[in-house]
């Protein structure tokens, strides 16, 4: 008999993921790009102007065969979560399963503080989304630049960071299973210059914003599907006139 | 060594070899195998041997020509605007607007052709368009002579229109660091809410010039 195929949505409780794994059962992140298909291609059930992790997540939905979707439509996700879940619920015939994570039990954040390839922690973290295996020990380095946000839609602008880049915000929360950690998610490092990352469209873009007002040596970055040459242009010259040394010095 | 500033219009370049001033040269007239040393711009990546980041190179330059340990240096160019924010002499944020918003300067050539214009003689506007990019704020243009403004007014507002969109881009402030080949008109200059220090046009040169040395160290 093949494996069930479930889809998630943003960071499900602890207890769905347990039960996945029990089962057996293929869990696949829509909010990652799974499939090589153009993302217009959901213009017929999302407005282009809308956030490109969520029309990923309905790109996804269209190409894959599932048996299930999860989608965290709760605090740890965004309200247009619970709008995109409509519209699931409208596209296919298998079930879209809301659920609200409202875990509270800290997992750490080694990968967040660790030294290595700033894609690599990301691929990690998001990975790890589909375990509910207890966290492993790595050793943190001592930060020279951070990176607050949402993983982007576009991995690629990952690669200018130095290894001894630190991960805040939601993606530290992702990494900890607490989602729903406003808390945790409004942590930042104001020693070390910050790029507060934007996912353009996306409700947290505010909060990204806002925070990199607060910090002193700041870059806030909007990005939509894919980053230009002018965004990591951007980064590039921040991090060099931060002072800071990139992969590629 | 031959340093090249690549915009989308226009080439600044220089010879450092030579004692002379830069050249202005128009980017469509260009030769097609000229390679410079050292460049910035958009060209840059295939028109030279190293080519340094616009935003990187905007800030070195700025570091050059600046004398205030805190400033604010907008560039203004043909495709997009881009600014740098100093504190006590340390970068503390900065952006570029190359998108969503721009076309602004090679629209204000483009209109200054179309209508005949001399910006010299234009005087700054009371009021301006909301202007978003280029290409609808020409549509105000073309709105508002059908209500019957005259060209040159309308043209006015449009400029004045992407002034403050530059300088709430660079953060409102009270004095303005300004690089770019408009500030060489008098109206877009004029239509700033605040001091405006005219750097001219080859601040990304003395950026480039900068590394030069720091290479030569």
């Amino acid at each position: 008999m093949s494996k069930k195929k479930v889809g998630i949505v943003g960071v499900p409780p602890l207890e769905v993921i347990k039960a996945l794994n029990r089962e057996k059962c293929r869990i696949i992140d829509l909010d990652e790009p799974q499939i090589q298909k153009a993302i217009n291609l959901t213009s017929p059930f999302l407005p282009k102007v809308y956030c490109a992790i969520l029309r990923t997540v309905v790109l996804n939905a269209m190409h894959l065969d599932l048996d299930k979707i999860y989608i965290d439509v709760g605090p740890g996700k965004c309200d247009c979560a619970g709008h995109v879940a409509t519209i699931l619920e409208s596209m296919v015939d298998y079930p879209v399963i809301r659920c609200r994570n409202m875990d509270t039990v800290s997992f750490g954040t080694p990968v967040c503080r660790t030294g290595m390839p700033l894609i690599d922690k990301f691929m990690t973290i998001t990975g790890k989304v589909q375990s509910d295996a207890s966290r492993e020990t790595l050793m943190p380095c001592k930060p020279t630049a951070g990176f607050w946000g949402v993983p982007p839609r576009d991995f690629s602008i990952l690669s200018i960071f130095p290894e001894t880049t630190h991960i805040y915000g939601w993606t530290r929360c992702m990494e900890n299973k607490t989602p729903a950690d406003l808390e945790l998610e409004a942590y930042f490092n104001p020693d070390i210059p910050t790029v507060f990352f934007a996912q353009s469209f996306c409700a947290k873009t505010a909060l990204a914003h806002h925070f990199s007002k607060l910090h002193p040596r700041a870059l806030y970055l909007d990005c939509d599907v894919t980053a230009g040459s002018s965004t990591r242009a951007k980064i590039e010259a921040f991090l060099e006139l931060s002072g800071v040394r990139t992969n590629r010095d | 060594m031959l340093l090249a500033d690549f915009g989308t219009s226009y080439c600044k370049i220089l010879d450092t070899d030579r004692n002379g001033p830069p050249v202005i040269q128009a980017t469509r007239d260009l030769e097609s195998n000229f390679c410079a040393d050292l460049a910035t711009g958009h060209n840059a990546g295939r028109r030279s041997k190293k080519s340094i980041n616009e935003l990187t190179a905007l800030a070195r330059g700025g570091e050059q020509l600046i004398q205030d340990p805190d400033f604010v240096l907008l560039d203004c160019g043909s495709r997009d605007i881009k600014y740098v924010r100093y504190g006590h002499n340390r970068i503390i944020d900065m952006g570029w607007n190359a998108e969503c918003g721009a076309s602004m300067g090679f629209t204000v050539e483009l209109l200054k052709k179309y209508y005949d214009l001399d910006y010299n003689t234009i005087p700054v506007p009371d009021r301006g368009f909301s202007v978003t990019c280029g290409v609808l704020g020409m549509s105000h243009i073309f709105d508002a002579v059908i209500d019957g403004i005259t060209e040159s007014e309308a043209v006015a507002r449009f400029v004045y229109g992407i002034a403050m969109n530059g300088y709430r881009f660079a953060g409102s402030p009270d004095r303005l660091y300004l690089s770019g080949g408009l500030c060489d008109n008098p109206l877009f200059v004029g239509s700033f809410p605040c001091e405006v220090v005219l750097l001219g046009r080859f601040v990304l040169l003395a950026g480039l010039q900068e590394f030069m040395k720091r290479d030569i160290r």
